[in-house]
C-alpha cells in the first residue's frame, strides 16, 4: 500500500475531509483518535490490506509518523 | 453417595467441540457418564477431543454449521447410527471485535449465521422424531454482552441477545414436547477465542476488562459445569432461563 492510501484511510476513519491528515500530526491532536479508533484501524487494515496490527504497538504510537513506521515494510 | 449431575445413559451432541468451551463441555459430560457426539469442522482437532473423553461410545462428526438448512437432514442421519439424543449444546460461535463505524452487513451476516441461524437449525433438527429421546435439554451459548453493553461488539452482542430471546421462545414452544431450553451467558473465558479477543485490546483496555471480572477471568471448565447442570436432572424444573457465569462481571 502507498503512504497516501494509509493517510486517506485515517481521514475516512476519523471522518475528516480526504487529505486532512498530512503525516506529521500528533495522534492526540486528531479529533476522534481514541481506543475505539485503534480497534477500528485494526479492523480496516485487516479487511482492506490483510495487515494484522498489534494493539499494544498502536497504543505506543504518539504521532501519525509513528503509525506509518509501524507499517514499515508494508508501505511503499 | 449419589451424583445429582449423573448423565449415564444419555447421549449429548456438542457443537464447537474442537476447542474451548465445547471441548471442555464434551470432556466434563463424558466424565459424568454421557455418550457424546462431537461436531466441528477440523478433523484433527475433533479427533484430539475424542481421544480425551472418558468412557465409550463417543463419535465425531465433521459438519459445517453455516449450511443451516441442511442441519435437520444431517441430524437424522447422525442419530440413525448414534441413537436418539437427550441433549444438545451449541457451543460453536464466532466473535468479531468491530466498532460500529467499520461494521457492515457482512459482519452481521457472519456473526448471525453461526451464532443464531445455526442455533435455530439445530433446534429444528433436534426436535424431529427419532432424533431426540422422549425428553431433552437444549443449551445455547449467550454471553454477558447479550445482557450489558460493551463497545466494539454490536453485531456479536445482537447475536447473543438474540440467543436469550430464542431460548425463551423455544422454551415455551417446546415445553409440551418435554424439551427444556436454556442458555448460559459467560463473561470472558481464557479459551483460544477469549485470548484472541484479549490480544486485540490495548494493555489498558485489557486491564479494564479484567477488573470488571470481580473473580478474574473464567476458564472453559467454569462454563462447562453450568452447561452440565442444565443438561442433567438437576435442572429438570428449569427452562427458558439464562444462567450467568461471569465472575461477577454483571454484578456492577
Amino acid at each position: 500500500m502507498q503512504k497516501t492510501e494509509f493517510l486517506l484511510l485515517l481521514d475516512e476513519l476519523l471522518e475528516l475531509e480526504p487529505g486532512t491528515v498530512k503525516g506529521s500530526e500528533t495522534l492526540e491532536s486528531l479529533e476522534g483518535w481514541n481506543s475505539l479508533a485503534i480497534i477500528s484501524l485494526m479492523a480496516l487494515m485487516d479487511e482492506r490490506f490483510g495487515v494484522a496490527l498489534q494493539p499494544r504497538r498502536i497504543a505506543a504510537c504518539t504521532t501519525v509518523a509513528d503509525l506509518v513506521a509501524l507499517l514499515d515494510d508494508k508501505i511503499a | 453417595m449419589i451424583n445429582p449431575m449423573d448423565l449415564a445413559g444419555r447421549t449429548v451432541l456438542v457443537t464447537g467441540a474442537s476447542s474451548g468451551i465445547g471441548r471442555e463441555t464434551a470432556r466434563l459430560i463424558s466424565q459424568l457418564g454421557a455418550r457424546v457426539v462431537l461436531v466441528g469442522r477440523n478433523e484433527e482437532r475433533l479427533a484430539e477431543t475424542l481421544r480425551s473423553l472418558d468412557g465409550e461410545g463417543h463419535r465425531a462428526e465433521l459438519f459445517d454449521l453455516s449450511s443451516a438448512d441442511e442441519i435437520p437432514r444431517w441430524l437424522k442421519s447422525v442419530t440413525a447410527s448414534s441413537g436418539p439424543l437427550h441433549g444438545l449444546v451449541h457451543s460453536a460461535g464466532i466473535i468479531k471485535l468491530c466498532p460500529l463505524r467499520v461494521s457492515t452487513s457482512q459482519t452481521v451476516e457472519d456473526v448471525m449465521g453461526i451464532n443464531v441461524k445455526a442455533a435455530i437449525g439445530l433446534a429444528r433438527g433436534f426436535c424431529q422424531k427419532n432424533v431426540r429421546a422422549s425428553s431433552g435439554s437444549i443449551v445455547f451459548l449467550s454471553s454477558v454482552t447479550g445482557l450489558t453493553g460493551q463497545a466494539g461488539l454490536s453485531a456479536y452482542a445482537a447475536s447473543k441477545g438474540a440467543i436469550i430471546a430464542l431460548t425463551k421462545a423455544l422454551a415455551v414452544e417446546l415445553a409440551g414436547e418435554r424439551i427444556r431450553v436454556n442458555c448460559v451467558a459467560p463473561g470472558l473465558v481464557t479459551t483460544e477465542m477469549g485470548q484472541g479477543q484479549l490480544s486485540l485490546l490495548t494493555p489498558d483496555q485489557g486491564a479494564a476488562l479484567k477488573s470488571m471480572h470481580l473473580l478474574g477471568f473464567g476458564s472453559a471448565h467454569d462454563v462447562a459445569c453450568a452447561i452440565a447442570f442444565l443438561l442433567a436432572e438437576t435442572a429438570r424444573w428449569i427452562t427458558g432461563t439464562t444462567l450467568v457465569v461471569d465472575g461477577g462481571y454483571t454484578a456492577h
